[in-house]
């Protein structure tokens, strides 16, 4: 199958302007017309990038999303979202989306971009087609905690996990596992604009975990084909939590996800435990009522299958 | 010496802090560690002060200032500028002004004898950046820019500008300015200069992103590596001693 010719980009600085924020309000959902999606070769003779800064194939899964009138334009807009292999020149993009990661914490968070950046094999980076910017509009990998466990941001990492933690009952599962299974465990890192189309969750999550899948087979060591083989998927995130939980008035919810996709990991996840959010949160009338609360989910593998359909048929 | 440093896992420590030969401003808000890596450096020197300007903590690009001066935006509130009339030296005049461009650290680049200035700047403005701030005032662009406090910052011994500046630009504007001026890069590859660097004639404060190449460029432009507070403070002093007998 022809492979698309990897489009290089001079490096330009990230500009999140308000043409192309009003892109990303204006391109959601609307029908998509759901481009096709090319299959990643499978012959074994294919070289896995060694970091040379180039994506040697570019999935181009195009959605085109129409919208009609929205506040700021009039007429249709039309986004063209591209799906490529991260690469280093996309640190900048990358590392505004993973800012509020760790909450307000400093860290080495250069470190973890870096580490997702040279990871091209699994991992994708969603922008723009023809984007004069250059601006990753969504960042989504699975780093391996043992293959990285002796990096800074891993350390302190782990360590901020351990910390958090204040539910007796879990911290000892969480502690064995980041200590004694990190081989097996995979940090699912999934950032994206708020407001991107829905319509691009599934092709992102099938992507990455056919990656995963990939790698099994194709990464040139033995040592990198086991390091995929995850099997416990962990998750640090954010959602709301209704502040005053037994006066929930009819049409509240308890917890609002900013992303739709971790309701369902939450269904379908071994255990989890929430922790407080210091970080200033934007408050808005809906929201005056929430408050900003982290969340540490850790979900087996064998459930991925089950995840996979569960967002498909959420988004359509 | 240039000292690398991050505002809340943030490298745009040039939007946080305003350095210049007399004073140095900083956002409220951050970690202990922002405000006292500045202090370490400068505190026997200078007054570090803490501030907010028109509420944000974004002061580095809302202001314009040198040893002669601070230019505040409009929409600065009156306790502030009192806060900072306070705090800085009596030799500085703090002025707020009525200009519609009110982010001024991004329309002007100055040092304490030559000002750069976003070309719709209103006449008026530039008057009083020439009055409060005793320069001698360019309208210019950098690069094809007009931002020209964004993506070039100088001091009165160099000068580093968007990378993308031409030859040509980069002699021109170096006769206008003074200073050796050199295109380059902060911040891992970041063309927004001013935003990931502050620097003054003795020390450089930059992102914690910037990497050793683009550092030694900047202690070499900014003539960093000799320069010690005392010999800028008491130049007049040493220019009176002639000889130890």
């Amino acid at each position: 199958m022809p492979r698309k010719p990897a489009k290089t980009r001079r490096h330009r600085p990230l500009t999140f302007s308000p043409f192309a924020r009003s892109i990303a309000t204006a391109a959601s959902n609307k029908k998509p017309r759901r481009g096709f999606w090319e299959a990643k070769s499978q012959t074994k003779d294919f070289p896995s990038s060694t970091g040379n800064g180039f994506s040697d194939h570019v999935k181009a899964e195009t959605a085109k999303a129409h919208s009609s009138d929205s506040e700021e334009f009039e007429g249709v807009v039309q986004a063209d979202f591209v799906f490529f292999d991260p690469k280093p020149s996309d640190f900048h993009g990358v590392k505004v989306l993973l800012q509020p990661y760790l909450d307000n914490k400093q860290w080495d968070l250069s470190g973890f971009v870096d580490l997702i950046l040279e990871q091209p094999t699994v991992g994708t980076v969603v922008k723009i087609e023809d984007d004069e910017d250059d601006a990753v509009y969504s960042i989504i990998s699975a780093l391996n905690l043992g293959r990285y466990t002796s990096s800074k941001c891993m350390i302190e990492l782990k360590n901020y996990l351990l910390t958090v933690c204040q539910d007796k009952n879990i911290i000892s599962k969480l502690k064995s596992l980041v200590d004694d299974q990190a081989q097996d465990i995979g940090l699912l890192v999934s950032q994206r604009v708020v407001n991107l189309p829905p319509q691009l969750l599934p092709p992102m999550y099938d992507g990455l975990f056919d990656e995963v899948e990939w790698a099994t087979e194709d990464e040139p060591t033995e040592e990198l084909r086991n390091s995929f083989r995850f099997k416990y998927y962990l998750i640090i995130t954010k959602i709301y939590k209704h502040k005053n939980a037994d006066q929930i008035k009819n049409g509240d919810e308890a917890i609002i996800y900013i992303k739709p996709e971790e309701e369902l990991f939450f269904e379908l996840s071994s255990w989890s435990f929430s922790f407080p959010f210091h970080a200033q949160q934007v408050t808005t009338n809906e929201l005056k009522n929430y408050r900003l609360v982290g969340l540490v989910m850790c979900i087996e593998a064998s459930k991925i299958c089950t995840f996979r359909k569960q967002l498909r048929s959420l988004i359509d | 010496m240039a000292t690398r440093l991050q505002y809340e896992n943030n490298s745009e420590i040039g939007v946080f802090s305003k350095l210049t030969n007399a004073y140095c401003l900083v956002a409220i808000g951050g970690s202990e560690n922002f405000y006292s890596t500045f202090e370490s450096e400068l505190a026997d020197v200078i007054p570090v002060v803490k501030t907010s300007i028109a509420g944000t903590r974004i002061i580095g690009r809302l202001c314009a200032g040198n040893k002669n001066g601070l230019l505040l935006p409009h929409n600065t509130t009156d306790q502030e500028l009192q806060h900072l009339r306070n705090s800085l030296p009596d030799s500085v005049v703090v002025q707020r002004i009525e200009e519609r461009l009110s982010a001024l650290g991004n329309c002007i680049s100055c040092n304490d004898h030559v000002a750069l200035t976003h070309p719709d700047l209103d006449r008026e403005t530039e008057e009083l950046i020439a009055d409060v701030l005793g320069v001698e005032v360019f309208r210019q662009t950098v690069a094809g820019n007009i931002l020209v406090g964004s993506f070039c910052a100088f001091s009165n011994r160099g000068g580093l500008v968007h990378p993308h500046t031409s030859i040509e630009d980069l002699d021109e504007l170096s006769t206008l300015l003074q200073v050796p001026l050199v295109a380059g890069t902060v911040n891992r590859g970041s063309e927004v200069i001013a935003a990931g660097l502050t620097v003054n004639d003795w020390t450089a404060f930059c992102g914690s992103d910037t990497t050793a190449t683009e550092l030694s460029v900047i202690e070499s432009v900014f003539k960093l590596r000799e320069a010690q507070p005392s010999a800028i403070v008491d130049e007049m002093r040493k220019s009176l001693i002639d000889t130890y007998v």
